[in-house]
């Protein structure tokens, strides 16, 4: 039996002797509504405005909707993993080919792209337990390496060399400037939502007990946190999350190719929009994620060539400047704590 | 069935090195034992093997008559199993309140627990502890008494029965350790707990004990109220030698 209950500031939820509370605090929702607004706004101004943008702003989108899961699963399994394109692989694939095989729309393949994607995260999950430091981050280095190698051997499945084509689109609206603005907003929505999951499972005490895990596995192992399950959990959910944003791109683009998103210079910009952005900080991955995708095209767009040089020296002197990433600025000058003071009288 | 922990020839060993050899002991509700023996005689081993740290080679540990030598280190927090670690380990980034909280909320199995109750729960021990008002600090900030102190706090918010307190002497002044044995007893008497106690100094366990057990190259040596354990022959030469008594006389 579910037993829900309203109060003023709190919704609580029991069930089974467990008991589960949602804080509702508006006094805390003002810039979370200002920023959302913001770039709600965006994509639609820029469609009048330049539509050119809009490619941007997908790009972003999914930067942000990668990350995002990739900050969770570092919080919660306590290890940087350095393959999480390795899951996009898989989740493109799996929509890409059943699309292919059984004309299938997105709607229909997106379950699929999430729960092959979980599936292999599953598979690989033992990975977190046995591995630790370096040798974490070089088997997953190397899980989408050795996934592209795959996509070649097998060519006439995977098509490794020519890529994946005839998949449905995401939208057709009949005109590609309106398909370009349902993909933003699309993939907005997508960005929004892992924020919106992502940060209430931070906040809440699964968070807290992730937190721990983070610090010191083995005391937390000893204070009664069941760590093998906390970190498998962590690290197959967001896999999940991050197999759906490659389900984007396979139906965003009607083609999927392996060379596109398992190679190591992906997996850098991801990377580098979580550094960027603030490690671990899940609203610092959509300020990365906007900010590498307009570096990236503005760059591209006004100094041409030398563009392959000046991208990486400039994101290695943002590294060194910035240790907390530009969410890192404002998190200094408006730091809160999460729950309010406790104060207990006497 | 009396006992609350009951320890049957536990065995451990390191490639060729046995830390723990063929230990045998009970605890008794209520009780604190001590635990001595000179460097390196396995007292921090012995903690490990009974908190699910490392599994013994071979031997029983048996807990209010359950089998837990197989155990996780979790599911024997989950029955009332806590210990603080002899360097302290505070969980750096969490906040003082912030790392009580989790193991109230993970510690054994209390109905009805949401977070913020955990919260309110975790502030009681903070405060028995003398850091409510350094609640808010992150833990690696504290000072080493303090981080002390925190580990504490947090061992006693899982609501354990029985308390390992591995070598809280270590690295303090003679005030602040005095602070740490006093709120020891009384963490004791407050919450009713039983307290095996590691110590390498004599002193503050011929005060808080009732019964010691000694142990030299992971064997017990001797085991007896404290009085007897001072004069034990076999104790004496475990930490001075056994050369001592000709040596004094020439």
């Amino acid at each position: 039996m579910v037993d829900a209950e309203i109060k003023r500031d709190r919704i609580i939820i029991r069930h089974k002797g467990k008991k589960w509370d949602w804080m509702l605090e508006p006094r805390y929702w003002r810039n979370t509504m200002i920023w959302t607004a913001l770039l709600v706004v965006f994509p639609i101004i820029s469609y009048f405005v330049s539509p050119i943008l809009l490619t941007t702003v997908i790009t972003a989108n999914l930067y942000a909707a990668i990350a995002i899961p990739l900050a969770l699963m570092t919080v919660g399994t306590g290890r940087l993993n350095f393959g999480p394109n390795f899951f996009i692989g898989v989740g493109g694939y799996a929509a890409a080919l059943l699309s292919i095989a059984y004309g299938w729309g997105p709607l229909k393949t997106l379950p699929f792209a999430f729960i092959f994607s979980m599936a292999s995260a599953l598979l690989f999950s033992p990975l977190v337990i046995l591995a630790r430091g370096l040798y974490y981050v070089l088997l997953t280095l190397l899980l989408p390496l050795v996934f592209m190698e795959v996509t070649f051997i097998y060519t006439d499945i995977f098509k490794g060399d020519v890529g994946l084509s005839g998949i449905k689109l995401l939208v057709n609206l009949g005109r590609v400037k309106l398909n370009f603005l349902a993909c933003a907003y699309i993939s907005m929505a997508l960005m929004l939502l892992y924020l919106l999951v992502v940060n209430k499972i931070l906040k809440s005490r699964y968070g807290l007990i992730m937190a721990t895990i983070n610090d010191d596995e083995e005391v937390a192992h000893g204070i009664g946190v069941n760590i093998n399950k906390v970190k498998i959990l962590a690290f197959i959910f967001p896999a999940g999350m991050i197999g759906v944003a490659g389900w984007f791109y396979a139906h965003y683009f009607a083609t999927f190719a392996g060379i596109t998103y398992l190679p190591l210079s992906f997996m850098v910009k991801v990377l580098l929009v979580i550094f960027i952005g603030g490690r671990t900080q899940v609203f610092g991955c959509v300020v990365g994620g906007y900010f590498i995708a307009f570096l990236e095209m503005i760059l591209i767009s006004t100094l041409g060539e030398i563009q392959p040089f000046v991208f990486p020296i400039i994101l290695l002197i943002l590294l060194f400047a910035l240790p907390e990433g530009l969410f890192g600025i404002y998190r200094r000058r408006r730091y809160r704590e999460y729950l309010p003071t406790l104060h207990v009288r006497r | 069935m009396s006992e609350i922990l009951k320890v049957r020839n536990i065995t451990k060993s390191f490639g060729g090195l046995t830390a723990v050899n063929n230990l045998s002991f009970d605890i008794s509700p209520g009780e604190t034992v001590g635990l001595i023996g000179p460097n390196g005689a396995g007292k921090t081993t012995l903690v490990n093997v009974l908190c699910g740290s490392y599994y013994a080679d071979s031997g029983e540990i048996e807990m209010d008559g359950k089998r837990i030598t197989r155990m996780k280190p979790y599911e024997r927090c989950h029955l009332g199993l806590s210990r603080t670690y002899q360097i302290p380990r505070p969980f750096p980034e969490l906040t003082a309140l912030m790392s009580v909280v989790t193991s109230a909320l993970c510690g054994k199995k209390r109905i009805n627990r949401g977070l913020d109750d955990a919260g309110a729960e975790a502030t009681h021990y903070l405060e028995f502890v003398g850091l409510f008002s350094k609640r808010n600090i992150l833990a690696r900030d504290l000072t080493f008494f303090e981080m002390r102190m925190l580990e504490l706090a947090r061992a006693l918010a899982t609501t354990p029965k029985l308390l390992f307190v591995d070598e809280v002497m270590a690295g303090l002044n003679p005030g602040e350790a005095n602070k740490a044995v006093h709120l020891i007893a009384r963490a004791k008497e407050e919450f009713g707990l039983t307290i095996f106690w590691i110590e390498h100094v004599m002193a503050v366990l011929m005060e808080a004990a009732e019964r010691i057990i000694a142990i030299h190259f992971g064997e017990k040596i001797a085991e007896g109220p404290p009085d007897e354990i001072a004069s034990n022959e076999k104790v004496i030469e475990a930490y001075l030698g056994s050369g001592w008594k000709g040596k004094a006389h020439a």
